[in-house]
């Protein structure tokens, strides 16, 4: 292992505007290898910018991301996926026409094993035993709280190194959004790196390890949650 | 009236309704991963025809005479080139102008088709005229009374179920198709899962094209004919019976295909008078049907395709 392999996800001063209008206003940050790091912010921040301009379906104009020494900015989706890097979209986004197995089967699109694959299969049934029972059913019929699960089995199915996390508890029960964090922390015990972008500020700085807040495309406070819950600009940015 | 007549329009009928399935697959496929209408699929499809035929006569100069060669080597040139061709039109013309409004990509396509018809008419040696396409399959017949049975009507029937019938499991069963569909049904979410979408559009582009050249082969070895410009008419009928059955949907595609070919041929057996008139009367039916169910026959029931 060389020394760039361990060093994580890596934002530096990244610019990225729709059309012309700048979102994110050179945005730092990093996700630490093995830990879970969250992004806070209220709507219309850029914290889905953000997330889009990681997974290259929106580039930044400047800066750099790079995810263990690799330059992610200017690869195409697939090519900064191939680095390890999995993402459970905001909005969940299941395949609605795909039966829950082949949404978790295109989770590992990249895997060519069939040996591993299955491996996966099963580990994704042993955390969410519906899912099992529910194979043959089409995503799309489904309820919220299913989807959810179906949505996090495919991002698994990947084996990422990486776990990107958008909005997981928008538009969950209660119930079922402590349940969704829980098994966000056991996924990080397990020894993949998460990146959680939240608007639920308690919960997520509960299982954190690191956060930033992100406020007008910037970066205006970082810490450990401790320091954070006691800031003032986390409270700006969702109360002021 | 007879049923040996009867039974010659329904051979007529499926034959038909083959070659406008294979086209109003390609139709719905395209616009299932891209949202567009690509207008020049029946002048790819006469592309399809005529290479077809060019590379009869370059086997029959190179003294390849063998019938069962002649047919293999044939089919596997035109379905290649034509779905290199596809890919090419994809990745040149249809990707760049994405951004567009739709109706850019269909008016585009449409004169694309043009360069391609007026191509054939002036480039191939008397493109004007009609050319005459070889029977390249055993013309054997059987004749029970008035229903003539032909081999080779029966070889292309039983050829073009296979194909549709791979095609259906290359979508369903394999993880080319899985890709496929899920780029048909959520572009951005299927790149985030790492399919290369550009990879995939053409091969999907590919695919399509190639069931184009096949359906173009086989109108060749049923009329033993072939013209410039009929990849115009196929390519009408093909999107109607892809409009009708439902756009983006594989099945109502192929559904359309039939049910426009059973329209013609209702249209023949029922005007008799004026059998000219079949493709008046199917296409009215068409619109008939597009303005009970506007969306097409086999209704998406979550919004989105293939």
């Amino acid at each position: 292992m060389s020394k760039a392999d361990t060093s994580g996800l890596q934002v530096s001063d990244v610019y990225t505007a729709y059309d012309k209008a700048d979102v994110l206003e050179g945005v730092n940050l990093e996700a630490k290898p093995g830990k879970i790091t969250c992004l806070l912010g209220s709507n219309g921040s850029g914290k889905s910018t953000l997330i889009r301009s990681i997974l290259g379906l929106t580039p930044p104009n400047r800066g750099n991301i790079t995810f263990e020494g690799i330059e992610l900015r200017g690869l195409p989706t697939h090519k900064v996926i191939a680095t390890g890097i999995s993402c459970i979209p905001e909005g969940r986004q299941v395949f609605p026409k795909l039966t829950v197995e082949e949404n978790l089967r295109i989770g590992a699109y990249q895997e060519d094993s069939a040996g591993e694959i299955q491996r996966r299969f099963d580990e994704v049934y042993e955390t969410f035993p519906r899912l099992a029972d529910r194979k043959a059913q089409l995503a799309g019929t489904m309820s919220g709280g299913e989807q959810a699960m179906v949505s996090i089995g495919r991002g698994l199915m990947r084996a990422p190194k990486l776990l990107l996390i958008d909005e997981p508890s928008l538009g969950l029960a209660p119930l079922l959004v402590k349940e969704n964090f829980n098994i966000i922390r056991r996924i990080n015990q397990q020894g993949i790196t998460v990146f959680l972008v939240e608007q639920n500020v308690h919960q997520t700085l509960a299982i954190s390890d690191y956060g930033y807040v992100l406020s007008k495309g910037r970066v205006v406070a970082s810490g450990t949650p401790k320091q954070l819950s006691k800031t003032k600009e986390v409270h700006e940015a969702y109360f002021g | 009236m007879d049923i040996g007549f009867l039974a010659q329009y329904l051979m007529n009928g499926l034959m038909l309704g083959m070659i406008y399935a294979l086209v109003a697959v390609g139709f719905t496929l395209f616009f299932g991963v891209l949202d567009v209408i690509k207008f020049s699929h029946g002048d790819v499809l006469t592309v399809g025809a005529f290479a077809g035929l060019a590379t009869f006569l370059g086997l029959e100069a190179a003294g390849i005479s063998h019938p069962a060669i002649q047919i293999l080597i044939v089919v596997i040139v035109s379905i290649v080139l034509i779905a290199a061709l596809g890919a090419v039109i994809a990745r040149t013309i249809v990707l760049p102008i994405r951004s567009a409004p739709p109706l850019n990509t269909l008016l585009i396509t449409l004169m694309l088709g043009t360069v391609l018809r007026e191509a054939v008419r002036l480039f191939y040696p008397q493109g004007a005229n009609p050319q005459p396409f070889p029977a390249l399959l055993p013309t054997n017949s059987l004749t029970l009374g008035n229903f003539n049975l032909r081999l080779d009507n029966v070889i292309m029937l039983v050829a073009g179920v296979a194909v549709i019938v791979g095609t259906q499991l290359l979508l369903n069963r394999t993880k080319l198709g899985l890709a496929i569909r899920a780029v048909a049904q959520d572009e951005e979410t299927a790149r985030t899962m790492g399919v290369n979408f550009t990879l995939i559009v053409l091969i999907t582009f590919a695919l399509g094209s190639g069931l184009a050249a096949f359906a173009g082969l086989m109108n060749g070895l049923y009329y033993n004919e072939i013209n410039f410009g009929m990849g115009l008419l196929l390519g009408a009928i093909g999107f109607s019976s892809a409009i009708v059955g439902g756009l983006g949907n594989i099945y109502g595609a192929i559904l359309g295909g039939f049910l426009f070919a059973g329209l013609q041929t209702i249209g023949a057996v029922a005007l008799p008078f004026a059998s000219a008139y079949k493709d008046v009367f199917a296409f009215g039916v068409i619109i008939a049907i597009m303005a009970w169910r506007p969306t097409g026959l086999i209704q998406e029931k979550i919004s989105e395709r293939v």
